[in-house]
């Protein structure tokens, strides 16, 4: 053992510029692996132990009435379900409203609760988590209150079914189930006085919630569908909005899962090339070291013992290394959960996290241990005396790459030529750091052109179908709408695009989101669905495809659709893909709704002409129609409000990946230029003597590197922008995205591609100059 | 005597090793002649390799001027000193140092494609000059560690050659062969040096030495004396008994 630690020793002392770099790479490796690991195995954790600590929900049931009747027939349905563990009931005021947020509109399902009774509330507890010293105004949810957009004391503007109210903004709440517009249903708390004023003038429907709480929380969904269709069928005039814990748990971690993902892939890359580095530094060390290896062994050292030593050397760096980044890790976690907490809105403390500590020190220390034992293999098989020849037997001599004297190749490139054909190893790195570069630029084009400086494709992929305004209206008045729309110039172009909610009766009766139109062809989003087609008859559905792989349905086949009580059997015709739901959707024509039950409301989208206000145009609609306007959206607002948290994300991410792509770019390079030179010093040496400048030999050694930096680069690069959509796709599944249709951006690939090389060959230079201090008197004098 | 090659005018060289500083060259004042074949001999420690560096451009002095060929050479950058080696000097190594990642012929040419573009006629003359040092065809693509030590450092003499330099530096370059070869490389600069070669080559040993037309003896970083031997000719036992004189009278 000490002798080993002895060889260690001597070898770390020798080898400090390399130590410095693999010690940054397995810094941030492990830093990124523990954060990866700490996002993903308690992040979301962290929603469960808030749904514990507030008693929240398993399913949340808003029925649109108080009558007793209604009231009645919901408590007996739950009394009678064996799967009830605790419910309770509560009146609260119920609509459709709207708030400017984050630079746009957030429209929403308001959920209005009085603050005295909410913080009493037995099931779905709801917590106070910031408080101003106000008595009269609104706690909204605390997602609202992040990244400074709306501050305690302020006075805010609700658009509640139609009506605009101002409060002051007393302080914000936490609420599981329904805080957060991600939650189909959200939370709002008014005091007293304000509440009861609300509810005075009417302007949300007096409503009932049902917090319910089941044993099984896995059968939330099912729950869900069995009690919000009871309820449907035995009251269909009743309007009816629920979530689920299987629902909400999902949607308040979209961007926790992005994180996470590409946290684990920039994990996992720079991981891969520490290893590789590590593993080309011991083949190295065998290589420059073989009299030495040789002597060590001639005076009695057994293979094991040196290997055992460069297993200490390399085990001794990375563990002390992996918990410095760890630690790392625990410096960058606040800047994370900022982002993470402005979109799930629930409260994250930060703290030691022993199971991501153990496994980031178990996969960083194993995964050292094995590649330094590989690659330190071949030290059994080195004979004592060869080695002390330095291993002149172990030379291949086959092949002079690039002869010289039949090249056509002018000197320079030749002799970087010969220095890429005799450096297999450094070749096979240059090219995995290459194509982990080529990901990253690619992934960052992609978002740069379809996320950052266009939302639009972005907004079309996880929303689906999107239009300037939206004008909910009763059925009664639907022929007054449409005839004041043929009137009104600011409109370009009105379609039915109305949501409802069907149960998949035949399988377990999960609740799908149902789009009708009359007409698919004239929605906005014709990416929609992506494979067959949108439906035109009555007896057709498009479904998502997400949900039909997993209920394994196909085109072709036949299902069963229940809504208000009534069933229908539909043909699959097309897969669809819509994330608001994550991945539970269809398409219908309104045609085949109705062969299930009657519409009472429809809502249209409307495309604006170009400079229209749009604000005037929902005036005017709310006065041509009076009382059959149910709500107006300003879709465009809401739609990129909404977004813009995501573009907010994506900036971060972007810049991120870039910047660790580079630094891990130079790294590597430092590392393989620096093993070049050191391999090389003594032909730099004569060389120099011979009469090369440092200028020659410097882009000789750059030069070196291109021939597998532009191989690797173009390769790369092609693949990625091939594979980068089905990639995001995979990336995106959880929210029901199934084919990525984000528009490959090949000129900043192109330019990209030139900026990488550009980039390796300037920083190759850079690290290059080195030579400099390579004189050839030196090597006269023995000492290279 | 020719013309002056390389003239040199209190020529000072010193290292600083563990904070004291070491006088190594101390004001030397020396002319080299074209088409001599010039050896520069000493104790260990006099300063031979050190005055044949500064001589030769590879390491620059600390005091005092060098010129070559007129041209005032201590004063250039490292990289005017790079192109003033490839094109005026050749060199000879005692460890050789041919690059072992490269052919016989790709070492030579190395040096010579950095001066001649004209490819041809730069093989042509590689393959005359391994003739003429008798390095057989089948070792012209092999690698130098193939090769004998005598063959490697004839290599290293075609290397030398290969642009046609004005001058060659050869520093103990049989110090490393035994003495067969030794003396195949010995046979090879001296004829190269009758066809107008001009040579400078520092060596301790005696059988070498005789080669030379001009002895400079190196005392304590300076020319203690200097003898002429003459042209060199084969079996003239007289040379011998002249320069074993004059090293006795040197305290060799």
């Amino acid at each position: 053992m000490r002798k080993c630690f002895l060889i260690a020793a001597s070898n770390l002392r020798r080898a400090k510029g390399q130590t410095v770099a693999i010690v940054a790479l397995m810094l941030f490796a492990s830093a990124m692996l523990n954060l990866w690991l700490m996002l993903s195995m308690d992040y979301k954790r962290n929603f469960d132990r808030y749904h514990d600590k507030l008693n929240a929900e398993h399913v949340t049931l808003m029925l649109g009435s108080r009558s007793s009747d209604v009231l009645a027939f919901a408590r007996d349905t739950l009394e009678q379900d064996g799967r009830v563990v605790q419910y309770c009931m509560e009146d609260v005021l119920c609509t459709v409203g709207s708030f400017a947020y984050n630079g746009g509109e957030m429209n929403t399902e308001f959920v209005i609760l009085e603050k005295e009774s909410a913080l009493e509330r037995q099931v779905g507890k709801v917590e106070i988590v910031e408080e101003g010293d106000c008595t009269s105004g609104v706690y909204l949810p605390m997602l609202y209150g992040m990244n400074g957009n709306i501050a305690v004391g302020e006075t805010i503007d609700l658009t509640i079914g139609g009506n605009t109210v101002s409060y002051t903004v007393c302080g914000f709440l936490n609420s599981v189930m329904a805080g957060s517009h991600n939650c189909s249903l959200c939370a709002f708390l008014l005091t007293e006085d304000c509440y009861a004023e609300l509810e005075e003038k009417g302007y949300a429907p007096a409503s009932t919630l049902v917090s319910v709480r089941i044993g099984d929380k896995s059968e939330s969904e099912d729950f869900e569908a069995a009690l919000k269709n009871a309820v449907s069928a035995g009251f269909p005039e009743v309007r009816t909005r629920s979530n689920s814990y299987a629902l909400v748990s999902s949607s308040r971690y979209i961007s926790q899962m992005i994180c996470s993902g590409i946290v684990s892939a920039m994990a996992f890359f720079v991981t891969v090339i520490a290893l590789v580095v590590i593993a080309s530094n011991v083949m190295n060390y065998i290589q420059e070291n073989m009299r030495n290896l040789g002597a060590l062994k001639a005076i009695g050292y057994r293979s094991r013992e040196i290997v055992a030593s460069l297993l200490m050397q390399f085990l001794g760096v990375v563990l002390l290394t992996a918990l410095g980044g760890i630690g790392l890790s625990y410096c960058l976690f606040p800047a994370v959960n900022v982002m993470m907490v402005a979109q799930t809105g629930i409260p994250y403390e930060i703290h030691f996290l022993s199971l991501p500590f153990c496994v980031s020190l178990g996969i960083v220390g194993g995964a050292v241990a094995l590649a330094v034992w590989l690659s330190a293999r071949r030290i059994r098989k080195i004979d004592p005396v060869i080695a002390l020849r330095q291993g002149v037997l172990t030379h291949n001599f086959k092949q002079n790459h690039v002869p010289l004297e039949r090249t056509r190749l002018p000197l320079q490139p030749a002799l970087a030529l010969k220095t890429t054909f005799s450096r297999a190893k450094q070749n096979v790195t240059t090219c995995i750091t290459m194509l982990v570069l080529s990901l990253v630029v690619v992934f960052a084009g992609l978002m740069v052109e379809n996320v950052i400086v266009d939302m639009e494709p972005f907004i079309h992929l996880i929303v689906g179908e999107t239009a300037d305004s939206c004008v909910n209206v009763n059925v009664s008045a639907e022929d007054a709408f449409l005839a004041l729309m043929e009137e009104e110039k600011a409109v370009e172009k009105v379609y039915l695009y109305h949501s409802v909610e069907v149960a998949h009766g035949d399988r377990e009766g999960n609740i799908l989101m149902c789009m009708l139109s009359d007409d698919f062809s004239t929605v906005n989003n014709q990416d929609v669905c992506f494979e067959g087609r949108f439906p035109r008859y009555d007896n057709e559905v498009a479904i998502a495809g997400k949900y039909a792989g997993e209920k394994k349905l196909e085109i072709g086949d036949e299902i069963t659709l229940a809504a208000e009580g009534q069933e229908g059997r539909y043909v699959i015709c097309g897969f669809t893909q819509i994330s608001n739901n994550l991945g539970k959707d269809c398409l219908m024509t309104r045609s085949g709704f109705e062969r299930m039950g009657k519409l009472g409301d429809v809502s249209y989208y409307l495309n604006m002409a170009e400079g229209e206000d749009i604000d005037a145009f929902h005036e005017r609609v709310r006065s041509g129609l009076g009382k059959d306007v149910n709500a107006v959206i300003d879709v465009y607002s809401t739609v990129h409000g909404a977004a813009s948290v995501y573009v907010s994300l994506m900036e971060i991410i972007v810049a991120a990946v870039l910047a660790v792509g580079g630094a891990v770019v130079v790294f590597v390079l430092y590392l393989l230029v620096r093993t070049l030179l050191n391999s090389k010093k003594r032909d730099y040496g004569i060389l120099k003597a011979l009469g090369f400048t440092t200028g020659q030999l410097v882009l000789q050694t750059a030069a070196s590197f291109l021939p597998a930096v532009v191989l690797s680069a173009a390769a790369g690069l092609t693949v990625c922008a091939a594979i980068i959509n089905p990639l995001t796709a995979l990336f995106l599944r959880g929210i029901g995205i199934v084919k990525c249709t984000f528009t490959v951006p090949l000129g900043w690939i192109a330019a990209a591609g030139a900026g990488m090389i550009l980039f390796t060959f300037g920083a190759s230079c850079l690290l290059s100059l080195r030579i400099r201090r390579i004189a050839p008197v030196t090597l006269l004098r023995g000492e290279v | 005597m020719g013309n002056i090659l390389l003239k040199t005018e209190s020529l000072s060289k010193s290292f600083s090793s563990g904070g004291v500083l070491q006088h190594v060259l101390k004001n030397i004042d020396l002319q080299l002649y074209e088409g001599d074949f010039t050896v520069i001999m000493g104790a260990s420690g006099a300063g031979k390799s050190t005055l044949l560096y500064a001589l030769s451009g590879m390491d620059t002095p600390s005091l005092g001027t060098i010129l070559f060929d007129g041209q005032v050479i201590s004063d250039y950058s490292s990289d005017a000193l790079a192109v003033f080696r490839r094109k005026s000097c050749g060199f000879v190594f005692q460890q050789i140092y041919l690059i072992d990642g490269m052919s016989v012929m790709d070492n030579v040419l190395a040096a010579g494609l950095l001066v001649n573009r004209d490819k041809k006629a730069l093989i042509a003359r590689a393959k005359e000059l391994f003739r003429a040092v008798d390095i057989p065809e089948e070792a012209w693509r092999k690698f130098p560690a193939q090769l004998s030590g005598g063959e490697a450092q004839r290599v290293g003499i075609v290397r030398a050659l290969i642009n046609s330099p004005r001058i060659l530096f050869a520093d103990e370059p049989t110090g490393a062969l035994n003495s067969k070869t030794g003396l195949d490389v010995l046979d090879t600069l001296t004829r190269f040096n009758s066809q107008g070669q001009s040579v400078v080559m520092v060596t301790h040993d005696m059988r070498s030495a005789r080669r030379g037309n001009r002895i400079l003896y190196l005392k304590d970083g300076a020319v203690l004396g200097e003898c002429d031997l003459g042209k060199y000719v084969h079996g003239d036992r007289s040379r011998h008994e002249k320069l074993s004189a004059f090293l006795e009278e040197m305290g060799w």
